[in-house]
């Protein structure tokens, strides 16, 4: 798909007044696969004159024509993005902020993270990312940059406090979705008792990721170029994001690679440590990586819930929810027996 | 009487010719798109062949544990509110029962992700 030529023009102006240019010329904007609710364009500009003088690749993430957006406006995420990149996170680095004057929606412009996310080749493909150890150590790192910044936060003041500690609001976010479900899901119902039973306090909120797993991190030949997908950031309990990087779930096949498929606990704690001075409990992670296949499952159901009724008919969204019953079964494999 | 072969084994050779005839021809951007298709067949025909029994024993099985009769469905709903209601906490006979039900929604839906132990079931 190409860029409607008013949209071209509209987009060259502003490119140019932001980057305080003489002239910026678009070459090339096409539209990136995947994301029903965002569009993704792959933008390379040449700019004339300022401080981006050259040539400029770069991403403009805006809203869908149609999409309804249930996560963080474009504004919200760039404000989050914003945020990550001050505190040393590895995201693509947030350039501009355009509003609805220029394109008709809101939209934003990031500079292109160079590599692959895609969650099955990274972790077969070895030549991707360099040593997979010093990788998963540098991801515990980065996690643990992230997990610096704490509320309050001006710029962030759209997060919501919550009131619940973060395991219980999921709990109850759980059970209303399921409330309003037509079919019942009780092995899900028993997981999500389990969380109740066993939510941990949560001493101190940080800003967590909330979908930190591989297949949203970028990576080339020589390692991590960037961390994606920003839209469910919130403040949680830092080993939500924990558990979920190592959760059964989004280790893609490769069962024995505990953190995210690709490496091992001990060296993602290893990062986690280095920078945040905090040594981790696996048993206390254990509960979010429980947590993590609830949640997967409710997402996934959702996911599934657009195709069944009818409302937006994909056999991706159908096979996802395919995906509810082998979730169900890790979660009365993690909540039954002595750990009941 | 149905004709032979019936729709289980329609749906297997028609994803043999799928993947091996058509999958290797098809431009890169299509394999994904082909690989859900055959994912969706042998979903389908794994249902077909387990046939009503699978859910007739799990209705049996919800029956005796929750005391009462009711359809599938309706005793689900129930069972899901007791648990949540804490009235099934750590309750072996209950998990059983999750477990054997589960177990079979995953050799229908997703049988490479069994526990070795059941995969030849």
């Amino acid at each position: 798909m190409t860029m409607r030529e008013e949209h071209r023009r509209a987009l060259e102006s502003f490119l140019s007044t932001k980057a305080e240019a003489r002239e910026v010329r678009l070459v090339d904007a096409r539209l990136l696969s995947g994301g029903a609710i965002q569009e993704n364009w792959l933008l390379t500009a040449v700019v004339s004159g300022g401080p981006h003088e050259g040539v400029l690749e770069c991403v403009l993430r805006s809203d869908a024509a149609s999409g309804v957006s249930v996560s963080h406006d474009r504004a919200q995420e760039f404000a989050l993005l914003r945020e990550a990149f001050r505190a040393g996170v590895t995201v693509p680095e947030p350039l501009w902020l355009g509003d609805g004057s220029v394109l008709g929606r809101a939209f934003f412009v990031m500079r292109k993270a160079r590599g692959t996310a895609a969650g099955h080749r990274i972790v077969k493909d070895l030549g991707l990312g360099g040593d997979r150890e010093a990788l998963t150590e540098r991801l515990g790192a980065e996690l643990a940059r992230l997990h610096a910044i704490r509320p309050p936060m001006e710029a962030l003041s759209f997060l919501p406090v919550p009131a619940l500690s973060p395991a219980l609001r999921g709990v109850k976010e759980f059970q209303s979705f399921l409330d309003g479900h037509h079919t019942a899901f009780p092995a899900l119902e028993w997981g999500i008792r389990w969380l109740e039973r066993h939510a941990p306090r949560t001493p101190e909120l940080v800003l967590t990721h909330r979908d930190f797993r591989t297949g949203n991190y970028m990576l080339d030949e020589a390692g991590l170029t960037a961390v994606l997908d920003w839209e469910f950031a919130a403040w949680s309990d830092p080993l939500e994001d924990l558990g979920w990087f190592c959760a059964r779930c989004w280790r893609f096949g490769q069962f024995d690679k505990e953190a995210g498929g690709i490496g091992s606990r001990e060296a993602l704690a290893r990062g986690y440590a280095r920078v945040s001075g905090r040594t981790l409990d696996w048993e206390a992670v254990r509960y979010w990586e429980v947590f993590a296949h609830a949640r997967w499952a409710v997402i996934a159901l959702q996911q599934g819930e657009r195709h069944v009724s009818g409302r937006e008919p994909s056999l991706e969204l159908a096979l996802t929810a395919h995906v509810v019953p082998e979730l169900e079964l890790e979660l009365l494999s993690m909540t039954g027996g002595r750990n009941a | 009487m149905r004709e032979q072969p019936d729709g289980a084994a329609l749906l297997a050779i028609a994803r043999e010719v799928l993947l091996r005839e058509l999958l290797p021809g098809l431009p890169e951007d299509k394999v994904y798109a082909a690989r859900m298709i055959a994912n969706a067949m042998s979903i389908a025909e794994r249902q077909l062949r387990a046939g009503e029994e699978p859910q007739r024993e799990e209705r049996g099985a919800l029956v005796v544990l929750l005391q009462r009769e009711g359809g599938l469905a309706e005793l689900n709903h129930e069972l899901a509110a007791r648990i949540r209601q804490g009235g099934f906490d750590g309750n072996r006979e209950a998990w059983s029962l999750l477990w054997d039900s589960t177990l079979q929604r995953v050799r229908e839906s997703a049988p490479k992700a069994l526990p070795a132990s059941d995969r030849m079931g």
